[in-house]
């Protein structure tokens, strides 16, 4: 049985857009601040500041701009669930997105707190980096695909 | 002149393959996205802690100098594709209201530069003694979030606007641009304009 149920977001052409900003602020904070730690990690830029140090302090924004990220993405994500959950950059956009917050919260940390040979702490930061990237690439990838997975062959 | 100009632009022959390859564009749109994310957190920290909201502990000194070099490649970088994608298609760009007012808020972001670097980032170790921050310094700090915001918003904004074919039509055949120049633009922006624009943005 179907339940018929009308998402305000859908009554105001203005909502999608509005949260797809709240969204881009949300990652900006999130993973930028990911990222300052892990330049740091390849040496560049704050270099006053040990990698742990930096983590310590950024870590609060980095989860207030997860909060907003995940939360607007939710959001937006329940504006059209099926087209969602059967479009294969989405897909691929979660997969990522698990992998990277996984990553950043184990591997990422002990090596940001404890320290890591050169080339491991290299390595680290630059998976990190690459695992973000993924992620925004295939949030922008879910608009470009036209059409998207086959509902009858799911 | 302007848009004489961005018909020029988008039909040299560099940006009509740019516009031809139907992958290249959201490529240079996620990597545009990627750097926003990998250097956004640069500019919303500096301004925070010139509001005193965020990294209290460290020196004003400490953001301001040692991000000024992280900041200006994250600023190329994401200013290298916003380029690419405007020129690809320049006269679409053109009429977008979102676009214009992109392009405002950069020149207001020059100005905040013009005004602001010599009182305030010229001056950071001047800051780490103050006791408190001085109201110029939080202006600062206010004004180039906002900016920032809303240059990101507008950005988003630019995929709303349907481009007025007509109005691109109308426009060509009235300028009194030379033959040449009409010729080549209206394959390109009808092609443009049909074929290549994402669904997300029809």
């Amino acid at each position: 049985m179907l339940i018929e149920f009308q998402n305000p977001l859908n009554s105001s052409a203005l909502a999608f857009p509005i949260l797809e900003c709240i969204h881009i602020v949300g990652f900006a904070l999130s993973i930028g601040t990911i990222a300052i730690v892990d330049f740091r990690l390849l040496d560049f830029g704050m270099r006053h500041q040990t990698p742990a140090q930096l983590n310590k302090d950024m870590s609060l924004w980095t989860i207030v701009g997860l909060a907003i990220m995940v939360l607007s993405g939710m959001m937006l994500y329940s504006s059209d669930p099926d087209m969602y959950y059967l479009n294969w950059a989405f897909l691929l956009k979660m997969t990522f997105l698990v992998l990277a917050i996984v990553f950043n919260y184990t591997v990422h940390r002990g090596v940001v707190l404890s320290g890591a040979s050169p080339g491991r702490t290299k390595l680290v930061a630059c998976v990190s980096l690459a695992l973000w990237m993924c992620v925004v690439f295939g949030g922008i990838f879910i608009g470009f695909l036209n059409p998207t997975l086959d509902i009858n062959k799911v | 002149m302007l848009l004489s100009f961005a018909q020029f632009i988008q039909n040299t022959p560099f940006f009509i393959a740019l516009r031809g390859s139907g992958y290249v564009y959201p490529i240079i749109l996620s990597l545009h996205m990627v750097a926003i994310a990998f250097f956004g957190a640069m500019i919303l920290m500096t301004d925070m802690r010139l509001l005193g909201l965020a990294m209290r502990s460290y020196p004003v000194s400490d953001l301001i100098d040692q991000l000024r070099v992280p900041k200006r490649v994250g600023f190329t970088l994401i200013a290298t594709c916003g380029v690419l994608m405007a020129c690809a298609k320049a006269e679409e760009y053109y009429w977008n209201d979102w676009f214009r007012l992109k392009m405002v808020l950069l020149i207001l972001v020059g100005l905040h530069a013009l005004i602001f670097r010599s009182r305030v980032y010229n001056r950071a170790a001047e800051l780490d003694r103050a006791a408190t921050l001085p109201a110029g310094a939080k202006l600062a700090g206010v004004v180039s979030l906002l900016l920032w915001i809303s240059i990101a918003c507008a950005g988003r904004g630019i995929g709303y606007i349907e481009p007025p074919l007509e109005k691109i039509h109308a426009k060509l055949f009235a300028a009194p641009a030379p033959a040449s120049v009409m010729a080549a633009s209206v394959v390109p922006a009808a092609v443009v304009s049909v074929g290549l624009l994402p669904p997300a943005m029809k």
